[in-house]
């Protein structure tokens, strides 16, 4: 049998990856574009991972502190956490890295991606725990403009949506609705922008110069053309402070409610969810200081984006039913 | 400090794709096998030239060459697959530069140029790890100057690397990055889905469909080709197609990895 004449078995096998509603021949299967882009953020993480900083006493050190604040009952685990890492640092960090480069290759290998999503999962929560201090979300020091909820929730997140099955029935109107279906996707989305509303008016953020020093402070150990970036955007916002998170609260509060809105008026809320990604991935969280040698992953924005892409509505079916469903990402290109 | 058993680790998966791809030229070569395509022999010298370099980066113990002399192979190199990617786009137009056969070891030569380049050493180094480089600075380790561009180069490298992963374990496997479907000619009749499944990256498989297959696979979205009717059945054993894809990806990784740690 020639290679197409295989590639053709598989792709009328029911029950497999992908294979399943909303999988039409002919069109590009989002979802498995969007399983890659994590994989390439889960690689980018590993790679990042063995950065000389992080077999420092630093890195231990920068675990320890996101103890500070926090209840007792999340910080002591942090803590002990920290000192364990810092005292196998090298072993320790080089295995974080390695499962997490394990994490990336195993969702872009077709065979593993379900093994690699499901310990993704896990690992985000861990590291969401022992390594972010639960993002700092308890201790009233976060802003939606530095990362919070903490990035790698949002891995965890993603991983759930992106999910390769297909409920039954109805075909999803987005891609983050084929595993968990349209309320509980929309529910979750609006649980999180809503949430990064609410940090953005907290009394931290509403101060004068609270944003102005937030963006300022990023300029540390950045080249220069992005430290001067990040200096010219925070003179912008300087001594504005409660306008900017009045407004920053309002755009958010919009994008929430997005998802709930005719696909056209959700497109623009989506869209407006990626710009406003793309401006905190620059002038709030500097690339994720990936320059400066010291960053554990890219930060917040790129998945805050990625997440809306797995929002976009589904074009409207006007075409009769697929006559044949194909392997996911078959027709990827 | 990187622990240097973990620049060992890197370095001997490089020496492992040196020694692959150097069987892959020895086992391709003309009098052994006279219906391959000279040309494709390219990737495999990049391949083996890369893994070279970059172990030698990675633990200095193996380095080979001077440094000055490595950035002249891949200046080489890096203008070479630009008139290959360039030979392509007239061909299949933008694709050949998202995604063409030849692009990854575009960006991965311009890559190893832009490490030798713009390598420097902080103050008051020794010899260390990665002493290999021209600069070898705190910790062993040189910078990079221009941190932007080596990000850019990381995320590419992953992006291909990612990519090549998806399409080694997908559908039609056997068909991507075919060694002899590399020099096919565009032609008329469709052999149809093999360049829609694919995608970007992917050539055309060299199979011959059966007609009931046809039926099945996905339409062509690139200019259609056709392979040399007389195409051998190339890609078994050191030369499975597979395998230049598996020495790519390794590749991939590494450099990412080598460009971030000297970030």
């Amino acid at each position: 049998m020639s290679e197409i004449a295989a590639a053709g078995v598989r792709a009328a096998r029911p029950g497999r990856l992908g294979a399943g509603a909303g999988v039409a021949r002919g069109a590009p299967d989002v979802r498995r574009l969007l399983q890659l882009a994590l994989a390439g953020l889960w690689l980018l993480d590993g790679v990042l991972q063995y950065q000389a900083f992080m077999f420092s006493k630093g890195f231990s050190d920068m675990l320890a502190d996101s103890a500070s604040g926090n209840p007792g009952v999340v910080a002591r685990p942090i803590t002990w956490d920290a000192a364990l890492v810092g005292h196998h640092l090298a072993a320790l960090n080089a295995i974080f890295a390695t499962i997490q480069l394990l994490i990336g290759i195993g969702i872009a290998w077709r065979p593993t991606v379900r093994v690699a999503l499901a310990t993704s999962v896990a690992w985000s929560l861990g590291v969401w725990w022992f390594g972010e201090g639960l993002g700092m979300v308890l201790t009233g020091d976060v802003s939606p403009v530095n990362g919070a909820p903490g990035a790698v929730i949002l891995y965890a997140l993603l991983a759930v949506l992106l999910w390769p099955s297909d409920r039954p029935g109805r075909l999803a109107p987005f891609v983050a609705a084929r595993a968990v279906g349209a309320p509980v996707a929309r529910a979750l989305w609006l649980v999180l922008w809503l949430g990064l509303a609410y940090f953005a008016l907290l009394p931290g953020n509403r101060a004068p110069q609270a944003l102005h020093d937030m963006i300022a402070g990023m300029t540390d150990g950045e080249p220069g053309w992005l430290a001067a970036l990040d200096r010219g955007a925070a003179s912008v916002v300087a001594h504005q402070g409660l306008a900017a998170s009045i407004v920053l609260a309002a755009v958010l509060v919009i994008v929430a409610a997005g998802v709930y809105l005719p696909a056209p008026a959700a497109r623009g809320t989506l869209v407006l969810a990626i710009v406003l990604a793309a401006m905190i991935w620059v002038f709030g969280e500097a690339f994720g200081e990936i320059m400066t040698g010291g960053a554990t992953d890219p930060n917040s924005g790129p998945l805050l984006a990625l997440l809306a892409l797995a929002y976009w509505p589904a074009p409207a079916r006007t075409t009769p039913a697929p006559v044949a469903v194909v392997e996911e990402g078959a027709a990827a290109s | 400090m990187i622990p240097s058993w973990i620049l060992d680790i890197f370095a001997a998966v490089m020496l492992v794709v040196a020694a692959v791809s150097a069987a892959r030229l020895v086992a391709a070569s003309p009098r052994r096998h006279r219906t391959r395509p000279a040309a494709l022999a390219d990737i495999d010298v990049a391949h083996l030239l890369m893994a070279i370099a970059m172990a030698g980066m990675l633990v200095p113990g193996l380095r080979t060459l001077p440094d000055g002399v490595w950035e002249v192979v891949f200046a080489l190199m890096t203008a070479w697959f630009a008139y290959r990617v360039a030979q392509d786009a007239q061909v299949s137009g933008a694709r050949a530069l998202a995604g063409g056969r030849c692009a990854p070891h575009l960006i991965h030569a311009g890559a190893m140029l832009y490490m030798f380049a713009a390598v420097s050493a902080p103050a008051g180094h020794g010899p260390g790890r990665m002493g290999g480089m021209p600069g070898g600075g705190m910790s062993g380790m040189g910078t990079l100057e221009l941190p932007f561009l080596a990000l850019l180069f990381a995320l590419v490298l992953v992006g291909y690397t990612i990519w090549d992963l998806d399409q080694l374990s997908g559908p039609g496997t056997s068909g991507h990055y075919s060694v002899a479907a590399a020099r096919v000619t565009p032609a008329g009749p469709v052999l149809a889905g093999v360049g829609a499944a694919a995608g970007p990256g992917a050539t055309a498989s060299v199979a011959v469909a059966e007609p009931a297959t046809v039926v099945v696979a996905e339409p062509a979205e690139e200019t259609p080709v056709v392979p040399p009717a007389s195409a051998p059945a190339d890609g078994t054993g050191v030369l499975a197609p597979w395998v230049a894809t598996g020495c790519r990806i390794a590749m991939g990784v590494t450099m990412a990895f080598m460009l971030v740690i000297m970030i």
